[in-house]
């Protein structure tokens, strides 16, 4: 295409104030943009969104739910929230009172006539049994089961031998739940070898307070009286094997998971960037001797410094190794940080850019300011919210094999210590603290992923 | 922009082909190590075998190794019971029997044991008086720093062996011939033939000793035996099979033709699962698998260990808990029932008010019957004014933070978290919880490095004063130094008295000085409920001697 000859014309200055492409749309910054990609982003929205619930839970959660996470209810141990909670004041020591009528088995004949009865009410303090003695017993066994068992099956779990020396009568204390007993009691012969058993007799165990315990736990002086009827205090998500209310321990078992899972990486991150960003600009001997000390750290065993730290800070047994842990991650986690921004200052510094801004004459501060911190910040950012789920762990980790929290200071990695004993029958007590860890690793991790990709400027040039 | 749908489309394909093959790969993986898994486990017979009369067993820990005068631990005396006679030995009903000895007469300065003379070791040759003298002065001997070489203290001079002061050769015990043993005694002992059942007194041969290089007692065949069974397979860290021993003397009365203890572990629901899978005989249950077994309408038996647990406190001046009122303010908050029933929770366990356990015999009946503890009772006012009383005394006005060292195990970790909230609300207490593993608790314990120390004691031999000399001034497992003159007293009439009156009474005493003193606060004594194969009968628990006792066990064939 032939092109017009050049005319005086085409020389003029231009003239001020000519709107040539108006900029219709507001200008948009850096961190505008990363904004709003992430909340289009679904997925990391919805991570940022339980992220910031379990930090306002771990900061106000102790005010609103405000039971404390050490105080044992032993009347309510290892409980589902929806258990019965239902109590009864009794006067005195809650013993069992005689001048109550006596229940017997009900139906069928008793040939070994030990005529097996419950004396008194059937409460969580005491089951009271008694039965007439036999001349050829040298001895009793009392049994009870938690299912009606039929003839010839065995009947439960032995509670005691009784000689024959005293009375016919057993008190049965044993971790007594508000539920239905059956009760059998077997006559043993001069070996030892059991011999026919009693009728079973089943026990309705209702769960009383003395009214003295009553007092304890703080319920009102005007509902205290034998026979009142009283709810014993509510865990929305159950108690553990010691009785402690989850929830309490819970929030304040995310105190410490968070304060390390967030204050560790902070300080890491930040001695990575420092170091890191040096080690780039300055090159030579500088980065030399920081990246052969970078290897030296990355070589260290965390275990045997977090260890040692704990002598070395004179915290003896039966101290929060919380301090020592922190220090012992923050010193020894930074290597990879370092090395990334290195590496990222190092690209950057080769930069156009960052060449004619040197060459305009700007000064090194504003070349770190305004061109490498801010195209650094991004990795930063990722990296941080990847080292996050990862310090978490580390702190349950520790905390799970004992090295971290000491009783009865809850964390999440020694509830999940706690309740891998009774993972069987209440699995509650596990599976809680392992939920919430599992989902705050992946809530910070699908975040990182999020605003990795709401960071890449090369992701940005393709929409 | 087709070619991008493309593309995709190829990386989908790549994707699903990357899945199957993935899946597919772990699917053949776990087949091939399960086949291969398969391989090893095809040796593993049944829990039981009627015809071959074998039993399969879980042993809650492997015995670190098997030189009877250097064993500790519950888990080697157990092996060790199976495999190895002394002169006497327990039966079936819990009594002695006549084991390598034939007869004995126990006098006030001397004992003399004739030895059967059919009597054989494992390959054959007979076991003689000399055997037995190699044996107690290997276990007196300094130089081999045996933990139990007190328990020969009875012996004529033993003491000042083991103190280096005089030539192990001094050591009270002559061989007259090879089926003679005469033993001079140090003092009267009331119970002596109570202690040559115990393990550190069972006989080792010399030559054969001299022939392992050192390495005696650490592998199957660096071991000689002159029990009912012998040793015929024992993988560290995995597996120890008993096979019955063709040479035993009394090998009429062993049915059973090999204990294959093939698990390793404490761990109770590993125990109920390899139970539930019929690949071991017994089980052991803790309070959550114990609601497993009953709903599974398995038979549970009940057994008490014998021991004895209690908190120890630290007598040493510079301890706060050298303080008595301090003592008597612990020991009057602590609930044993509610520690038992509400907190331990194991049926089998018993609240213990004493230092002795109920099941010690006195003179004439149960020692309980005859030393009767004094009730106690939770009192928190006159605990809080004991309290007042202690910060007077040490001038403080908070009792610094006191330490209680436990050990790592699941029960006790419980108990000391109870133990730590009663202390705190009830007395408004500082205490810390030191969790250790057994052997670094006991060397913390031997230190004095606590103020409190859960503690346990189990019997080395059927007499109370397996007990009563533990707080002893001179006692190494009196770890918190209690020293009181009039107990001392009272433990030598013990040890030295053969009157059986005067020795209940002397029990009676330190029962009393303990208590007053609050030298120590009992808590409980431990049991155990179980499940065992229905068809396994004649199994001996028992609390003092090897437990269990499978000597006398046998399978039926009726179901």
């Amino acid at each position: 295409m032939a092109r017009a000859p050049l005319s005086p014309l085409d020389f003029r200055p231009a003239e001020r104030g000519l709107q040539v492409d108006p900029i219709l749309r507001p200008s948009l910054s850096y961190w505008e943009d990363t904004w709003r990609r992430l909340r289009g982003n679904r997925r990391a929205t919805l991570a940022l969104v339980v992220v910031i619930a379990l930090l306002t839970a771990s900061a106000v959660g102790p005010v609103v739910w405000t039971v404390d996470p050490s105080a044992q209810d032993l009347d309510q141990v290892s409980k589902l929230p929806w258990a019965d909670r239902r109590a009864r004041i009794v006067d005195g020591a809650g013993a069992a009172d005689p001048s109550l009528p006596v229940a017997r088995a009900t139906g069928g004949s008793d040939p070994t006539g030990m005529d097996l009865r419950i004396v008194g009410e059937a409460t969580t303090k005491s089951v009271v049994l008694e039965w007439n003695l036999s001349d050829l017993a040298s001895g009793y066994r009392v049994y009870r089961h938690i299912d009606a068992i039929a003839g010839g099956e065995p009947l439960g779990l032995p509670l005691a031998e009784v000689p024959i020396a005293g009375p016919g009568r057993f008190i049965d204390r044993l971790n007594l739940q508000p539920h239905r007993y059956y009760y059998a009691v077997a006559a043993l012969d001069a070996a030892g070898e059991e011999q026919a058993a009693s009728t079973i007799i089943p026990a309705d165990v209702v769960r009383v307070l003395s009214e003295q315990e009553a007092i304890a736990r703080g319920f009102a002086a005007s509902k205290i009286f034998p026979g009142a009827e009283v709810e014993l205090p509510f865990h929305p998500l159950g108690t553990d094997a010691l009785g402690r209310d989850m929830l309490a321990r819970l929030i304040h078992g995310s105190r410490v998971s968070l304060f390390i899972g967030i204050a560790a990486p902070w300080f890491y991150v930040m001695i990575g960037v420092g170091l890191g960003s040096l080690a780039g600009l300055r090159g030579g001997a500088v980065d030399q001797l920081i990246m052969r000390f970078t290897d030296f750290v990355v070589a260290l065993p965390f275990l045997l410094f977090m260890i040692l730290f704990k002598i070395g800070f004179g915290i003896g047994p039966g101290e929060s190794g919380i301090l020592p842990m922190l220090v012992a991650l923050v010193l020894l986690s930074w290597p990879g940080t370092t090395r990334l921004v290195r590496g990222q200052v190092l690209q950057i510094r080769e930069e156009g850019y960052l060449e004619a801004s040197r060459l305009l004459g700007a000064p090194t501060r504003h070349l770190l300011l305004h061109h490498l911190v801010p195209n650094v910040m991004g990795v930063v950012l990722v990296t941080l919210t990847f080292a996050i789920p990862s310090a978490i762990f580390t702190e349950a980790f520790l905390s799970f094999i004992g090295m971290g929290v000491v009783p009865p200071t809850p964390s999440w990695g020694s509830m999940c210590n706690d309740g891998t004993k009774t993972m069987l029958m209440h699995p509650h007590e596990l599976v809680l603290p392992a939920t919430l860890i599992s989902l705050t690793v992946l809530a910070f991790n699908v975040l990182g992923d999020g605003l990795r990709d709401a960071l890449d400027a090369r992701l940005r040039s393709r929409e | 922009m087709p070619e991008s749908n493309q593309s995709h489309r190829s990386v989908g394909r790549y994707l699903v082909q990357l899945a199957v093959v993935g899946v597919f790969g772990f699917a053949g993986l776990v087949w091939v190590l399960g086949w291969l898994a398969g391989l090893t486990e095809s040796t593993l017979a049944d829990a039981v075998d009627a015809d071959a009369q074998t039993v399969t067993i879980v042993v809650a820990e492997e015995p670190p190794q098997l030189d009877s005068s250097l064993s500790t631990d519950t888990s080697s005396f157990m092996v060790l019971g199976h495999v190895m006679e002394g002169l006497l030995r327990y039966g079936k009903d819990g009594g002695l029997e006549p084991g390598v000895a034939e007869r004995w007469e126990i006098g006030e300065d001397r004992a003399t044991f004739w030895l059967r003379r059919d009597a054989r070791w494992s390959d054959g040759r007979p076991v003689t008086a000399h055997d037995f003298v190699f044996g107690w002065r290997r276990t007196i001997d300094p130089a081999n720093g045996s933990s139990y070489a007190f328990i020969l203290y009875a012996i004529e001079n033993a003491e000042q062996i083991n103190l280096g002061k005089l030539p192990v050769e001094t050591l009270g015990v002559r061989a007259v011939d090879d089926f003679q043993l005469d033993v001079s005694l140090q003092r009267p002992v009331a119970y002596f033939d109570k202690l040559v059942a115990f393990p550190s007194y069972y006989p080792i041969r010399e030559d054969f000793f001299a022939s392992t290089r050192g390495r005696y007692g650490a592998d199957a065949d660096t071991l000689l035996y002159n029990g009912p069974f012998e040793i015929s397979k024992w993988i560290h860290g995995a597996r120890l099979r008993l096979e019955k021993n063709p040479h035993y003397w009394d090998k009429a009365r062993i049915r059973l033709q090999a204990i294959d203890a093939a698990y390793f572990t404490r761990d109770p629901s590993t125990q109920l699962n390899l139970y539930r899978e019929g690949r071991a005989a017994v089980a052991s249950l803790n309070v959550e698998t114990v609601e497993t077994a009953l709903r599974k309408r398995w038979p549970i038996s009940r057994f008490a260990s014998g021991a004895v647990f209690y908190l120890e406190l630290n007598h040493r001046p510079e301890r706060p808990t050298s303080n008595l009122h301090l003592r008597r303010a612990l020991s009057l908050v602590i609930d044993r029932d509610e520690l038992v029933y509400n907190v331990i929770r194991t049926a089998g366990f018993v609240p213990a008010p004493s230092l002795f356990p109920i099941w010690l015999q006195g003179a004439n009946g149960p020692l309980r019957n005859e030393i009767p503890v004094p009730p106690m009772k939770v009192d928190v006012d006159l605990a809080r004014h004991h309290l007042e009383l202690a910060k007077r005394e040490l001038g403080v006005d908070e009792i610094p933070r006191l330490m209680m060292l436990v050990t790592d195990s699941p029960t006790t970790a419980k108990e000391a978290e109870y133990l730590q909230n009663i202390f705190q609300t009830r007395l408004g207490l500082d205490v810390a919880i030191d969790k250790q593993i057994f052997k670094q608790r006991l060397a913390k314990a031997a230190a004095g490095d606590f103020d409190i120390v859960v503690s346990g004691w189990g019997p080395d031999y059927d007499d109370p004063l397996t007990f009563g000399d533990l707080f002893a001034s001179w006692n190494q497992n009196n770890h918190g130094k209690f020293s009181n003159a009039e107990l001392d007293r009272w433990v030598a009439t013990a040890q030295t008295s053969l009157d059986p009156g005067h020795r209940v009474f002397a029990f009676g005493q330190i029962q009393r000085i303990l208590a007053e003193e609050v030298a120590l606060i009992p808590t409980y004594e431990p049991g155990s409920v179980y499940v065992r194969h229905p068809l396994l009968q004649g199994v001996v628990r028992r609390a003092v001697g090897p437990d269990p006792d499978y000597t006398n066990a046998y399978i039926t064939g009726e179901s």
